[in-house]
């Protein structure tokens, strides 16, 4: 190939932040491949500090509109650990249909909204409107019920408001647990209509394999999402609180996010990861479509983390349905949970719909927050992006370059990226010169 | 002939001539003065009742001393007005302020949102909204405050239709605190009643509002809370 190729996609749509796609080739080499990200660091972990514990998950809720509860749930237990607080049986099943709420609603946002587009080869969902009018009323519908979901546990649909150091503020009435169940219910063969369409496109799915580390909560009692142990594909389990020798950042010129990495040079995160280490342990119906889609663990393409993202709305139904049915059986009004701040540093992890959260503080005595550490699931996607990046634009070379710039937005849209949340914090240290001028 | 009579009047120190039977709304709008006016509107022609009382103008001499509306006010020689004096500013406002207590400001919901005649006179008039209180349905007994819960309700900018506070939750500011003294004193004393401390309140509202916290300081002082 004589070729050459530039393609320079800058501000990527469809995707959460801003980010820009590099790719020049010469002669039928690529030169250059990058995935840049320029969203504007956050610096979230620098003003929760002198902040008191109970207004800390209020604040880093807003680091995200789309996993707020996520994030709330993850500086709670961040929280707890801290200051060794144990919350009762009832709020943990309560939380765990909060997260449950939110990968509803981010996947079906996700696959629904963003990716669908790609499947059917148009620009956006709005096209879709006339050619596929009732794939997109069960999407919306869907959508609409994990967003009432949320609002029920949490108290809004996004930033939640029930969600308090040692519990929640207000247990959820039984009357509308109950309500909410018979929706999930009928709910059911609306998600297994979309799971068909998508089923029936997924042709368009590029099929490209690059072998990678993937990293996720563990947990033997379930399908870990809200609690468990840090695994990983290439084996070994560890504590929550390890989590930095896990993700071991580090900071790149071309992003204002960090890097991360384990035991190989990247790693990933997010729905596929999950369903690699823990697809043993999802509910039948989710398994009987993973089956469908003839997903198998370990699967090293990335395109389909937005079928395990489709499998895991699915679980995210038949395991709520599960927890209210249990819950329901020695329901309590509990009273709102009294917290005495004590000093110490804990972290707390979630697995957000983007992948592995942590979040880490460390409290005065008074419960003043005097140090904060974030890792977003995005930032640990990154590196890995980069280098999906670099083994798959080689592959691509001699197709026509509009065809190259879809594959690769394509490729980034798969990872689900939440970019404003990933560029939380920038440390300078690289040279003056390399900073573009928005970071400057 | 009649037609020929001129009248001489002052409005805001500026000497004006003019023909009868006109009302001094008209007479000052031609002659650039702008006075403010809310149910007389192009949509209804030859509605000029008064109704509104948005069109306040004082009589400082050649009359009889006092407010009146100036759509409804003849004009008549000798005649000495002035429409922007501390009187007329205070009575205005009030008249927005009463409107306000009838108008849901559901502005975010409003096609218009925020760019109609109302929302512009709540503006000049340094009325920057009602608080979430206006919005609760839990006011009287069923108040959070008189629960035990430090609810920002009564400091935050309204337009939610209270929805946490609603459903029982406190109101924790996300519209950000007033900044506007006269409303926010009485959130001030609702706190001082429910036995609340200053430092608790101004902690709280530090969240949303750290740029309005010294504004809130100042009037808790004033009001002696702190």
């Amino acid at each position: 190939m004589s070729k050459d190729i530039n393609i320079h996609v800058e501000h990527l749509t469809r995707v959460e932040g801003h980010g820009n796609i590099i790719l020049n080739a010469k002669n039928g080499k690529v030169e250059k491949v990058m995935w840049e990200v320029s969203e504007a660091p956050r610096l979230f972990e620098a003003f929760v500090r002198d902040k008191p514990y109970n207004q800390l998950a209020q604040i880093t809720s807003r680091i995200c509109g789309i996993c707020s509860i996520g994030h709330t749930l993850a500086s709670l237990k961040a929280t707890e650990a801290a200051m060794g607080i144990e919350i009762s049986e009832q709020s943990q099943k309560l939380r765990r249909l909060a997260i449950h709420g939110e990968n509803m609603q981010s996947h079906i946002l996700h696959v629904g909204y963003l990716v669908a587009p790609d499947l059917f080869g148009v620009g956006s969902v709005i096209p879709l409107v006339n050619t596929h009018k009732d794939a997109v009323l069960a999407i919306v519908n869907l959508h609409k019920l994990s967003n009432e979901f949320s609002d029920l546990i949490c108290g809004r649909t996004t930033h939640p408001i029930n969600l308090v150091p040692g519990g929640l503020w207000k247990s959820p009435s039984p009357i509308k647990l109950r309500a909410m169940r018979q929706k999930l219910v009928e709910a059911v063969p609306t998600a297994n209509a979309v799971a068909e369409i998508v089923l029936a496109n997924a042709g368009a799915l590029p099929d490209f394999k690059r072998e990678t580390e993937f990293i996720a909560l563990v947990s033997k009692k379930e399908y870990a999402i809200y609690d468990g142990d840090i695994g990983s594909t290439d084996g070994g389990t560890y504590p929550v609180k390890d989590y930095r020798k896990i993700v071991n950042e580090f900071v790149v010129p071309q992003s204002t996010a960090k890097y991360t990495k384990h035991k190989r040079e990247s790693f990933m995160v997010g729905a596929l990861a999950r369903y690699n280490l823990s697809s043993k342990q999802l509910h039948p119906l989710a398994k009987g479509w993973a089956d469908r889609f003839g997903l198998k663990p370990v699967c090293h393409n990335p395109f389909m983390n937005n079928v395990a993202q489709l499998i895991e709305f699915v679980h995210s139904i038949e395991d709520s349905i599960a927890i209210i049915d249990n819950l329901l059986v020695n329901y309590k009004d509990e009273p709102r949970p009294k917290v005495k701040p004590k000093a110490g540093t804990g972290a707390g992890s979630v697995d957000v719909p983007r992948g592995i959260l942590f979040h880490e503080y460390t409290y005065d005595a008074k419960g003043i927050c005097t140090k904060a550490n974030c890792v977003i699931p995005t930032n640990q996607n990154h590196n890995n992006i980069q280098h999906d990046f670099e083994a798959f634009a080689p592959t691509l070379l001699g197709k026509p370059e509009k065809e190259i710039e879809l594959n690769l937005e394509m490729l980034v849209r798969a990872y689900d990226p939440c970019i404003s949340c990933s560029t939380h914090y920038l440390k300078v240290e690289w040279n003056r010169g390399t900073l573009r001028d928005n970071e400057g | 002939m009649a037609t020929d009579v001129q009248i001489h009047m002052v409005i805001d120190d500026k000497k004006i001539t003019c023909k009868p039977n006109q009302t001094v709304l008209e007479v000052a709008r031609a002659n650039g003065i702008e006075i403010p006016t809310l149910c007389l509107n192009s949509l209804f022609p030859g509605h000029k009742v008064g109704s509104c009382r948005m069109c306040l103008v004082e009589i400082k001499g050649g009359g009889r001393p006092g407010l009146q509306p100036s759509c409804t006010l003849p004009v008549s020689s000798g005649l000495t007005l002035s429409t922007c004096s501390d009187t007329v500013y205070n009575a205005r406002r009030t008249v927005v302020e009463l409107f306000l207590t009838e108008h849901v400001q559901k502005c975010r919901d409003c096609p218009i949102s925020g760019n109609c005649n109302f929302a512009k006179l709540c503006r000049d008039y340094d009325i920057n909204g009602v608080p979430v209180c206006a919005e609760c349905p839990n006011q009287g007994e069923g108040c959070l405050l008189k629960r035990g819960v430090l609810c920002l309700g009564p400091l935050t900018y309204a337009n939610c239709n209270a929805y946490c506070t609603r459903k029982g939750y406190r109101c924790e500011g996300c519209h950000t605190i007033m900044v506007h003294d006269d409303i926010i004193k009485f959130g001030i004393r609702a706190y001082k009643d429910a036995g609340f401390k200053a430092k608790e309140v101004l902690e709280a509202a530090k969240v949303f509002s750290f740029d309005s916290i010294k504004a809130l300081e100042k009037v808790m002082k004033e009001e002696g809370f702190i």
